[in-house]
């Protein structure tokens, strides 16, 4: 099979290109440098954009886990020792009530009035 | 100096790859008189394949500037063991189509009715202007594809592998779009040239 149509085809037409150079081409050539040239001054630095979006993924993703690993932590230090009952967190809670709290909780029977209005006591 | 002399790869002249891979070099490591160096050795060639794509010539500079600035970004994915010019090309004729696309089609300007009808030419000077006009609307006639082919192979001297390569077709549709573009703005100049 015939790959190419014409021989010429191989090589530039320096008739035509010569034409169809004149018939494209441009005037202003510094004005036009020099309005690039100044463009890219004023844009940022090859590259420092990606780098700081590739940044900016891995500080969001750091932010995450660390967010995540706090409240973990967080959550692990309020958390009451295991197999401790809700009445009995309060109690341990709140060191200061003593026996006499702890008393009031776990009592089958109803609390004593003096007992519970003990600290309001003036 | 002519701009054959001033411009790369015009009439078979290759810029060095080593001293564009030092000016590519300079350039991501912030010299911007390397990068101007770039723009200055590339500029007319990227405003001709442009203006191959974009017939207005301040659309085709626009596109000509943006392809630089985005080249300037892309810059460290530029492979400094091939040629330039192939690379910034395709970034140059990927924004002008990309403006073209974004811009509603221009109307094309209505040619001199003395260039038409081939009424008196003065001096060599119009004749060359008008033909060129001839030829610039010859050439937004063709399909794109077609115009960057035959503007990148006989005027910027590029290949037809590195054409193929840019426009990203093989290379049997390069020379069969070179092919076809000659056959028609050939005409258009053999036609030129009879009655004068």
């Amino acid at each position: 099979m015939m790959e190419h149509p014409m021989p010429f085809d191989h090589q530039p037409d320096p008739e035509l290109g010569a034409a169809l150079r004149r018939a494209l081409q441009p005037s202003g050539h510094k004005a036009f440098v020099a309005r690039v040239v100044a463009r890219a001054a004023a844009a940022p630095r090859a590259g420092s954009w990606d780098v700081l979006a590739g940044w900016a993924g891995r500080g969001i993703a750091a932010a995450l886990l660390l967010a995540a690993g706090a409240g973990f932590a967080a959550g692990r230090a309020m958390q009451p020792a295991a197999g401790a009952s809700m009445d009995e967190a309060l109690v341990m809670g709140s060191a200061d009530s003593g026996a006499a709290a702890t008393a009031v909780v776990r009592g089958s029977r109803p609390p004593d009035a003096s007992i519970v209005f003990a600290s309001l006591r003036p | 100096m002519t701009p054959r002399e001033t411009q790369p790869r015009a009439g078979g002249a290759r810029i060095e790859h080593r001293d564009e891979a030092e000016l590519v070099a300079r350039s991501l490591s912030g010299d911007r008189s390397a990068f101007g160096a770039l723009v200055d050795r590339y500029a007319e060639q990227a405003r001709r394949v442009a203006r191959a794509v974009l017939r207005d010539p301040d659309d085709a500079d626009d596109a000509a500037q943006d392809a630089f600035l985005s080249a300037l970004v892309k810059l460290e994915q530029y492979d400094p063991r091939r040629p330039f010019g192939p690379w910034l090309m395709r970034i140059v004729a990927n924004a002008a189509t990309d403006r073209r696309r974004r811009r509603s089609v221009r109307s094309a300007e209505p040619l001199d009715p003395g260039v038409v009808g081939g009424g008196p030419r003065p001096d060599v000077v119009a004749e060359r202007r008008a033909l060129s006009e001839r030829l610039r609307q010859a050439l937004a006639e063709l399909p794109e594809r077609r115009r960057l082919a035959v503007v990148l192979f006989d005027v910027e001297g590029y290949s037809h592998a590195e054409i193929a390569a840019l426009l990203k077709v093989p290379e049997g549709t390069v020379r069969s779009e070179v092919f076809h573009a000659r056959r028609k703005l050939r005409t258009l100049l053999e036609d030129w040239k009879e009655p004068s």
